[in-house]
């Protein structure tokens, strides 16, 4: 118990640090017990695949902060991903990368722009218009690729953005200068925890595109930018307090429209990762959902950066690891890290006295580990619906905790109450 | 003047939404507008024709006499061998229905669309074609299809179900459906008197794959992609790509990935994922991949090719259902081993053909190694040393000395 005060009295960052410790202490021994002399749950490959995965839906993700913290629900976050997809492309194959990253976000800002004037222009329900931009976009960029391309369905191979790995971490470059590799040297000993932890942030400080590098630099950026600054307090204002904002002569209109389309700025950025980091090329539908999955992590983040990071890196991680999983065995193991995962859920709540979401998460818990006895491969489909569950069980279980702005969805119109 | 402003937004918006709302139907309608383009081109033809005109009259008039004689055949419940009455000759009406993303894809569809672009020519057919939007509306297409054409093409099995019941409603109008046998294997006839089912045998031509895989790795480890585990069919794939690896060598290390389970179809379509796996697959070992997995293939390339400029060594792909090497980007063109060729154009255009001449069969159709309907390209010449030793165990296929499983693990 004291040592559960003495987490919660610790900074955000130092807080989450030992989060991801326990995690891959958790991993690390899961992994010993699976048969088979690969470590794959802690590979480098496997932490690189996870932060691979969970750019796109980091990236939604953070769009949609922007666009809630501004009080406008963004659901279009799906359209404005597909523009970004498109538009990414096509940019990088007029003008190079950088061209496609700057017109993949000028895309989805378009959406966000149509969205703002939607919702906050005309007072639209937030919801009808972003199912019409999720049912628009896709039939723009379908046109657009007829046109441009001449083939509707896809373009043609698009120019990739660079990589970085971390100096003297890592191994990385500096200026063409060799610096050592201190966490593969550590990761190549073998020892026990120690090892797999280096070899796990090896695996995220190294070959990571610019996309990558952009991403996470978001997430204290935004922090920074909507909690510390003049423009987030106002942005803020829009979505909690419009009316009290107004009345001291803040502009809400104004910090709603650049919200969206910050949002939707985000979410064509996500959209030209995919594009142009995941796929190498613009193709219909490729998005295949994952601008919902972001607003899945922006509620499971509660509409905080720090926590859609840990959502998006949760997302991602299964769904990384299950696809260069070929034998099965760590999709496998992952049966038993959720069986855990959901009997620490089950325990946090006997302290909280909940008695139903003890039964609820006990029983889940231990089907998750007879599952795991009985069986020697996981469905290929387990992975894909983790995101899923993931927040179905945190819906179920937090979700007193979880506070989204408070006028989030609310129709402002300027001068009213 | 702020009301004039939004007013003009809204216009913009509405309009942005009409164009792209048009955009899609535009697409729609130009592929409806090249069908248009053919009959006033055939105009010209089909006037010609109209000298013989009172002969093809009469032609059809038997014909539907012969639809008549056919229900009655039904009730005697020998319909499989017999073909169902005399030929529309030329210049009837064929409704192509493409499976999701149509014409262009660069595998599947394309390959449909080169048939019937080559039935349009030879018969001179008039040609409507539909690519659904969404996988609900399949029904609705091959309805709206049936009302006009004499001959309605589904290209992909997921057309089955709904041909089916579309089929009865329709007698007059013949069916073809591609990889779907169109079976009642229970009853052991065809499930409509009307409806035929066109199916390859993939593994056969897989297997010779697997051959030119066994033969051309240096790693003794080979691997395989398929787009989606569950109903059978891509497993058709691996089971003749196994086998055909290990005839040359029974030691041979073959892993293997499905991206999803049915009835997830995205891993048809997730090129990005592929990517993902087939990198996994050259970092333990596999210096070559088949990937049987509709356009998610290109992903694997790519995979290949950034896997070969990291590492120095010469990994390769393996392309499926048409000749990737000539669809794929010039840029990944050098990995393109070889393709197993599933000839959807041939099953296309035959069937059409059949339906000219009145040799129409329902139920279902094989195309295998020794019709022509799989096969493997030579594109690039890159295993132009072993073509003999794959048209050696090509002829052992044919000549039924060699019989492929079609389920994997054998």
């Amino acid at each position: 118990m004291k040592a559960l005060e003495a987490l919660n009295r610790m900074p955000a960052w130092a807080r989450y640090m030992i989060y991801a410790l326990i995690g891959i202490l958790v991993l690390t021994v899961v992994e010993s017990f699976e048969s088979g002399d690969v470590s794959r749950l802690t590979a480098d490959t496997a932490s690189r695949a996870m932060l691979k995965w969970s750019v796109p839906i980091l990236l939604a993700g953070l769009g949609g902060l922007y666009s809630e913290r501004a009080g406008v629900v963004n659901i279009g976050l799906e359209g404005m991903m597909i523009l970004g997809t498109w538009f990414g492309a096509w940019g990088a194959l007029e003008w190079g990368p950088t061209a496609g990253i700057i017109i993949g976000m000028a895309g989805g800002a378009i959406g966000g722009l149509i969205h703002a004037i939607a919702t906050v222009g005309f007072g639209v329900d937030h919801i009808i218009s972003g199912v019409a931009i999720n049912i628009m976009a896709p039939g723009a960029t379908t046109f657009l690729s007829s046109e441009v391309f001449g083939n509707r369905t896809q373009s043609p191979n698009v120019p990739g953005v660079g990589q970085f790995t971390m100096p003297v971490l890592a191994g990385g470059d500096i200026f063409g200068l060799e610096t050592p590799d201190i966490l593969g040297s550590i990761a190549d000993q073998e020892i026990f925890y120690l090892s797999d932890i280096a070899n796990f942030s090896r695996g995220l400080m190294s070959e990571m595109s610019l996309f990558t590098v952009m991403a996470l630099a978001l997430v204290p950026i935004t922090a920074w930018a909507v909690w510390r600054t003049r423009f987030g307090l106002r942005l803020r204002i829009a979505g909690e307090a419009p009316y009290a904002g107004e009345s001291l002569g803040v502009d809400i209109i104004k910090r709603k429209y650049q919200g969206v389309i910050i949002s939707g700025a985000l979410a064509g950025l996500a959209g030209a990762s995919i594009s142009m980091e995941l796929a190498d090329f613009y193709q219909e539908g490729q998005t295949q959902g994952r601008g919902f999955i972001g607003l899945a992590a922006l509620i499971f983040g509660n509409w905080k950066p720090q926590g859609i990071l840990a959502a998006a890196l949760l997302f991602g991680y299964p769904f990384g690891v299950s696809l260069r999983d070929l034998d099965g065995s760590s999709t496998h193991a992952l049966l038993l890290v959720v069986a855990l995962g959901l009997a620490a859920v089950a325990v946090w709540a006997w302290t909280r006295n909940a008695k139903s979401d003890v039964i609820l998460a006990g029983s889940f818990s231990l089907g998750m580990f007879v599952w795991y006895l009985l069986s020697d491969t996981a469905p290929d489909w387990l992975p894909n619906t983790m995101p899923y569950v993931i927040v179905l069980l945190v819906l179920v279980f937090a979700a007193q905790r979880l506070r989204m702005p408070a006028a989030d969805g609310l129709v402002y119109r300027k001068g009213g109450s | 003047m702020r009301n004039k402003w939004k007013l003009l937004l809204a216009l913009l918006a509405i309009f942005s939404l009409v164009a792209a709302a048009c955009g899609d139907d535009d697409d729609d309608t130009s592929t409806g507008d090249d069908s248009g383009e053919t009959e006033t081109d055939e105009g010209g033809e089909e006037e010609g024709a109209e000298d013989e005109a009172p002969e093809e009259e009469g032609d059809m008039e038997e014909e539907g006499d012969m639809e008549e004689e056919d229900s009655e055949g039904e009730s005697e419940g020998d319909m499989e061998e017999e073909a169902t009455g005399e030929g529309l000759g030329e210049g009837f009406n064929v409704g192509l229905t493409f499976d999701l993303l149509g014409r262009g894809d660069q595998s599947f569809n394309d390959s449909a669309a080169a048939g019937i672009d080559r039935a349009k020519e030879d018969f001179g057919v008039n040609v409507s074609e539909i690519t659904p939007v969404d996988a609900s509306a399949r029904g609705t297409d091959l309805q709206l299809q049936a009302e006009n054409a004499d001959l309605v093409i589904g290209v992909g099995f997921s057309f089955a179900a709904d041909a089916a019941t579309v089929a009865a409603e329709n007698p007059d109008v013949k069916f073809a459906i591609i990889d779907d046998s169109m079976m009642d294997f229970d009853a052991g006839e065809p499930i409509a008197p009307n409806a035929a089912g066109l199916v390859f045998s993939e593994e056969q031509g897989s297997y010779l794959v697997g051959v030119a895989a066994a033969l051309k790795t240096t790693t003794n480890k080979v691997g395989f992609i398929g787009g989606m585990a569950g109903i059978g069919l891509i497993e058709k794939f691996e089971a003749g790509f196994e086998a055909g690896a290990k005839s040359i060598n029974p030691d041979i290390e073959i892993v293997s990935q499905y991206i999803t389970e049915f009835p997830d179809f995205a891993g048809f379509e997730a090129p990005d994922r592929a990517k993902e796996i087939a990198s996994a697959m050259y970092e333990e070992g596999a210096d070559i991949i088949y990937a049987a997995a509709g356009l998610s293939g290109s992903g694997m390339f790519q995979a290949a090719a950034e896997t070969t400029e990291a590492t120095g060594t010469k990994v390769w792909g393996i392309g499926v259902d048409s000749d990737q090497y000539l669809t794929v980007d010039p840029a990944v063109q050098e990995y393109v081993l070889t393709s197993m060729l599933k000839r959807v154009d041939n099953a296309v255009y035959l069937v059409t053909e059949a339906v000219a001449n009145g040799t129409f069969v329902a139920g279902e159709t094989r195309y295998d190694l020794a019709s022509g309907g799989v096969g493997y390209s030579t594109s690039g010449g890159f295993i132009d040393d072993i073509t003999d030793q794959i048209d050696a165990a090509a002829d052992d296929i044919i000549s039924g000395a060699v019989e492929v499983p079609t389920t994997p693990g054998g």
